[in-house]
């Protein structure tokens, strides 16, 4: 088994041999240029946190997680080489991307559960011990709205 | 019948995926990872958008670019590690060691800014979970009490001691002080009159004055915000006065140190460092939980990635060692992946 991985290494040495710009991939230059690309989309995330960001927050995450993606192809294309491999490479990347993406659409239903959007409550313990609702802490500095603290105090949900 | 039973032209082993062993296996290996790391992330996503309140990044003393060069340190790495490839591909041995080298003290540069952030949060009390977590969820009684607790604790270290120095009668001033003019009054306000909002807004005031938080101006808890800076006024004097006991050595220490504290409002626990109050966060033991276990698993994969990195320095990184190399490579290339995701989700969120 050692033996034929050992033949293969040096088969692999040997075709590297014969074709020493066997990289028709465009070698330095052009992992330096996917270099720069990484560099300037990190500096596009960290521009969204500035307040030159002309657009709302939600607009800045799905503008993140875009640039993110952006980054991971360029990363698994060019510097784990998916971009010059044979078809072996759909074997193992289709599936484990199938099962992430269903492991994470799976998930969206529990955001939804999980918010105080009036049909889904918390429970009263989570209530007693949960950080308050920005909302409350805002009625109860004001003074004013009681009817709102009384909706949202653990008392009322006993 | 013998010969040819010797050499069955049909069973000729052929590998299953055209690449070594050692790499399919590593593939096998990324492609578990991936699901490892993508549960770990829509878990957090999940906590995160389902979660009542969430802490502001400067809140928890996450500091933006210091997580940005962060990245930029992994990226570098990244390329350096490609970089030893090609040159072992080119059979220059002692290049690709450079190389690697470089890709050593990079993880190294990642992993030391890691630690300073960890100790940055570990100096406010940002622990996941007790004893040393100091992080509540709202300014309730319980607060109050763990406030009282650890004043008392305080005051049963210092007050002993026979000869007690300028400095420790000054420590004990600035406790009566707190507990005069913002914990007592929450507490007594409680008791008294436990149906009004009253108390709630006191112990808002002495949480906020302990740990003060920062919200977005637009937000209604930006409105909460100024109405809460608008009564502080009425207690604007005492907290003037605790303030001003400090010497001046610690005031500039704190400046000093003010580094990775930039954009998070100084409160009493910044100015007196050795109080150590619990600090009411909303929000905030949820974060710690995710923020250190996502981080943690990250940061145990660069160390594992170092450890590999190190025994590479001692092999010849020539051209039969190529196999090694990319194998490495994909793995850390990995890791740089995983971080191209955990800095917008953690830091820019």
């Amino acid at each position: 088994m050692s033996d034929h991985g050992h033949q293969h290494e040096s088969h692999l040495a040997d075709m590297l041999a014969d074709h020493p710009d066997d990289h028709t991939h465009g070698g330095i230059m052009q992992y330096l240029a996917v270099f720069a690309a990484l560099c300037v989309l990190t500096g596009m995330s960290f521009f969204t946190y500035s307040s030159y960001w002309p657009f709302s927050k939600e607009v800045a995450w799905a503008f993140m997680m875009a640039v993110s993606c952006t980054k991971a192809m360029l990363v698994i294309m060019f510097f784990m080489h998916l971009l010059w491999e044979a078809n072996w490479k759909w074997v193992l990347t289709i599936p484990a991307s199938c099962m992430s993406i269903f492991l994470l659409l799976m998930l969206v239903p529990d955001v939804g559960l999980r918010q105080d959007n009036g049909w889904a409550w918390y429970s009263r313990d989570r209530w007693m011990f949960a950080a308050n609702k920005p909302a409350v802490e805002n009625s109860v500095l004001k003074l004013l709205d009681e009817q709102a603290v009384k909706k949202h105090s653990p008392a009322d949900l006993q | 019948m013998s010969e040819h039973s010797h050499h069955p032209p049909m069973l000729q082993y052929q590998p299953a995926l055209p690449i070594s062993n050692g790499k399919a296996c590593l593939w096998l290996f990324l492609s578990t990872e991936i699901m490892f790391f993508a549960g770990l992330i829509g878990t957090y996503i999940v906590l995160r958008f389902g979660a009542v309140a969430w802490p502001k990044p400067h809140d928890v003393h996450l500091s933006e670019p210091i997580g940005a060069f962060n990245t930029f340190v992994l990226i570098c790495s990244s390329v350096s590690i490609v970089l030893a490839l090609e040159a072992a591909k080119r059979n220059r041995a002692s290049e690709a060691k450079g190389w690697v080298l470089v890709t050593f003290f990079l993880g190294c540069v990642f992993l030391g800014v890691k630690g300073y952030e960890y100790l940055a949060k570990f100096d406010h009390g940002l622990y996941p979970q007790n004893p040393h977590g100091q992080i509540h969820e709202k300014a309730d009684l319980n607060y109050a009490a763990a406030i009282r607790k650890r004043l008392l604790d305080l005051r049963a270290e210092i007050e002993p001691k026979t000869p007690r120095t300028a400095e420790d009668e000054q420590k004990l001033a600035v406790i009566d002080q707190i507990s005069r003019d913002l914990l007592e009054p929450a507490e007594t306000a409680a008791r008294e009159n436990p149906d009004s909002p009253e108390w709630r807004i006191l112990m808002l005031r002495l949480a906020f004055a302990i740990y003060p938080p920062q919200y977005e101006e637009e937000s209604p808890v930006g409105e909460a915000f100024d109405i809460g800076a608008s009564t502080a006024q009425l207690q604007a004097a005492p907290l003037h006065l605790v303030a001003f006991q400090q010497n001046d050595q610690t005031a500039a220490a704190d400046h000093a140190l003010g580094d990775h504290d930039s954009g998070h409002a100084h409160g009493l626990n910044d100015v007196h460092s050795w109080l150590r109050l619990p600090v009411m966060i909303p929000g905030g033991g949820l974060w710690a939980s995710t923020y250190f276990l996502l981080t943690g698993f990250h940061a145990i994969h660069v160390l594992v990635g170092l450890i590999v990195f190190f025994l590479m320095l001692f092999v010849t990184l020539n051209r039969t060692q190529i196999g090694l190399i990319e194998n490495i490579g994909l793995y850390w290339h990995f890791v740089d992946l995983v971080w191209i995701f955990l800095f917008p989700l953690l830091y820019l969120f």
